[in-house]
């Protein structure tokens, strides 16, 4: 090829560093700024010359660090806590939408029923209705709708258990945020999922069932392994935006289920902005989404290798 | 050992009528092939025995047993998919053994299975990879002894070779009739390669526009087609059709058409003889055509030969007779001038005439 000995223009080469460049910009910058006190920080001078710290981190990480920290006279910054939050929240709003999202994608896909267009379009139209249309609905509803009587059987029991007082209520509660993340997500999963699913040959599926298989047996044993690539995909995307995701928990969580975004911005007040602590929680926050993306896409290359057969 | 029937099998889809009542017997340890074109139902008929596709009407027996309600799993028969319809998550061992497993064999017999298969289609050495490194043959015998491990009492064969190339085609097709007369099981092949359904069934079932057109051992079809489609399906190159009129000179029966006036043999003048219309189509496969300069004239065509095909050993020449296009084969060491007119004897046996309305054989 002629093409590749050819030079490459030098405005390429521009466009490319300047496209790194605010790619990396923000990261490096929130980076560095994690290493610096505040004072540095505002103050503005010399961007790489400073003495870095790791005190922003041990403020982040106060509540589950072991020793002592001198410049803290109290830890206010429940990290560890929102963290675990996060985790739960994420991890389990991912896996429920993805075992119901792949169910419903394959029945959209491969099931004959009345409105099955009219259901396929609609979980593609939820997807656009923007969160803060949400937020007031649903708030009212977990606070005062989706309730147990605090008499009754059910609620009395999980009150005496967990204390508290007034009904059990969704709101301020992990299943409450939950809900409404897997709710939030699933349309997306299904519509990505059933473009995988109707690349499955039928003829797959027809050769399972002379051979023996159940319907259960089909989905399980043949359909899931083809669609790994695209569960992978769609755990990243659900993962990612539980994990990220303010708005909503800002308003359906409480003190004890907050998860980090929403700890991050409550680390602003009107008097003082840390934002060297901001910088530091910020990097903490991206290294789950990071880890996790990087076993998850493992699934999507290992699945494009595998490849499909093709006479 | 079972028997398939078939009892006036309708399949509808929606209001289309796509088959109208098909009436088949298949006897034990049978090769049956169903052949026709594209959309003449045959791939649906099979689906239909598999239990991949419902039954509108009409009854499947399997040994006797009414089979229409049953689940494919339930049937005990193994088929061989068009795009082999092989696992790719699996490996070729675990692509053949995927019926045994299900059905919780256990681990030692399934394993010997496997060994025992893979060797019968020359699979050994290649139980460990997936269906995704094997060559379009290779991927074949992976079906083929999928469909084998399972030791079902009838095999179905949904187009196999049709994505193969011709040579490899050819050679799985010697393979195929090696292995069923090892089996010894009952087949049932569907196939638009009329080569393939000569070359490989006990018993041929031609099919077009959803109905039987004709059953019978290979021979059988070729020699006595029922009717004009038959004719016209089975042998290559195919039969030439010329439409002519019957008329009875001094006794003696003649097809005239446009270019040859052809005098019938008895056998043919007497069942025109017996026929009410005169109207018929005359046909002549390229190989009742010999080239014979001194022919009588009643007893030959005149062909005016236009283009000749090099196959090999064979030619096959296109000529054209009172605007018709006839085939010849003949012998490719006899050189043959093309644009002129010559003498081409017609086998008397080899005359078939038609109905023109009905295009059932005379």
């Amino acid at each position: 090829m002629s093409q590749s000995h050819q030079k490459q223009n030098p405005a390429f080469y521009a466009v490319i560093a300047c496209l790194v460049f605010m790619a990396v910009g923000p990261v490096a910058l929130m980076f560095i700024n994690s290493f610096k006190l505040d004072v540095d920080i505002i103050s503005g001078t010399g961007g790489l010359l400073f003495l870095p710290t790791i005190q922003n981190y041990e403020t982040a990480l106060c509540d589950v660090l072991w020793y002592e920290l001198d410049h803290l006279d109290f830890c206010s910054l429940k990290f560890g806590g929102a963290f675990i939050n996060s985790l739960i929240i994420a991890l389990i709003s991912t896996a429920l939408t993805l075992v119901i999202g792949c169910m419903g994608a394959y029945a959209l896909v491969r099931f004959r029923f009345m409105g099955r267009d009219t259901v396929s379009l609609t979980t593609l139209m939820v997807r656009m209705v923007p969160p803060a249309v949400l937020l007031v609905p649903v708030f009212g509803l977990w606070n005062n709708e989706f309730c147990l009587d605090k008499d009754g059987l059910l609620g009395g029991l999980i009150r005496d258990a967990f204390g508290g007082r007034g009904d059990v209520c969704l709101a301020g509660t992990h299943s409450g945020i939950i809900l409404i993340y897997v709710a939030m997500n699933l349309p997306f999963v299904i519509w990505i999922l059933q473009s995988f699913i109707v690349q499955v040959p039928r003829s797959l599926e027809e050769a399972a069932r002379v051979d023996g298989a159940g319907p259960f047996q089909v989905f399980f044993l043949v359909v899931l392994p083809l669609i790994k690539p695209g569960l992978a995909a769609a755990a990243i995307f659900t993962f990612r935006i539980a994990w990220n995701e303010y708005l909503l928990a800002s308003a359906l969580s409480d003190r004890n289920t907050k998860t980090v975004p929403i700890l991050i911005v409550n680390n602003m007040s009107e008097f003082n902005v840390e934002w060297g602590v901001i910088m530091a929680t910020g990097m903490l926050l991206a290294i789950p989404p990071i880890i996790f993306t990087l076993l998850a896409s493992r699934q999507i290359i290992t699945g494009m290798t595998a490849g499909a057969v093709k006479g | 050992m079972p028997a398939i029937q078939l009892e006036k099998l309708v399949k509808r889809y929606g209001n289309v009528e796509v088959l109208h009542g098909i009436d088949l017997q298949m006897a034990d340890h049978e090769f049956t092939v169903l052949v026709g074109p594209s959309g003449c139902g045959k791939s649906t008929t099979l689906r239909m025995i598999a239990g991949l596709e419902d039954v509108s009407d009409g009854e499947i027996y399997i040994d006797g047993k009414p089979v229409k309600h049953l689940e494919p799993k339930a049937r005990d028969l193994a088929m061989v998919f068009q795009d082999y319809a092989l696992y790719p998550h699996m490996n070729v061992a675990k692509n053949i053994s995927f019926a045994l497993r299900l059905q919780r064999r256990p681990k030692a017999e399934i394993d010997a299975k496997v060994r025992d298969v893979a060797e019968m289609v020359g699979l050994t050495e290649f139980l460990h990879r997936k269906p995704g490194e094997l060559s379009g043959g290779q991927r074949q015998r992976v079906a083929m002894a999928r469909a084998l491990a399972k030791d079902s009492a009838l095999f179905l064969f949904d187009e196999p070779l049709s994505n193969l190339d011709a040579k490899l085609r050819g050679q799985m097709r010697a393979e195929l009739a090696l292995m069923s007369q090892r089996v010894q099981k009952n087949m049932i092949y569907v196939t638009h390669d009329q080569i393939e359904a000569m070359t490989l069934a006990d018993r041929i079932v031609v099919m077009h526009g959803g109905y039987i057109q004709q059953q019978g051992t290979p021979e059988e079809l070729f020699k006595r087609p029922a009717n004009k489609f038959v004719a016209g399906f089975l042998g290559t190159p195919p039969m030439n059709f010329l439409d002519c009129e019957v008329v009875d000179e001094g006794g003696a029966m003649h097809a005239v058409g446009k270019g040859f006036r052809l005098r019938l043999p008895a056998d043919k003048a007497a069942a025109i003889n017996a026929h009410s219309g005169r109207d018929v189509t005359l046909g002549i496969r390229p190989s009742d055509l010999t080239f014979d300069a001194d022919a009588a004239r009643d007893s030959a065509l005149n062909l005016r030969t236009v283009v000749s095909e090099y196959i090999g050993a064979q030619s096959v020449l296109l000529c054209e007779c009172g605007g018709a296009k006839v085939m010849v084969e003949i012998n490719s060491e006899k050189p043959v001038a093309l644009g002129s007119e010559l003498r081409f004897a017609v086998n008397p046996t080899g005359i078939h005439l038609f109905d023109r309305q009905t295009e059932a054989v005379i």
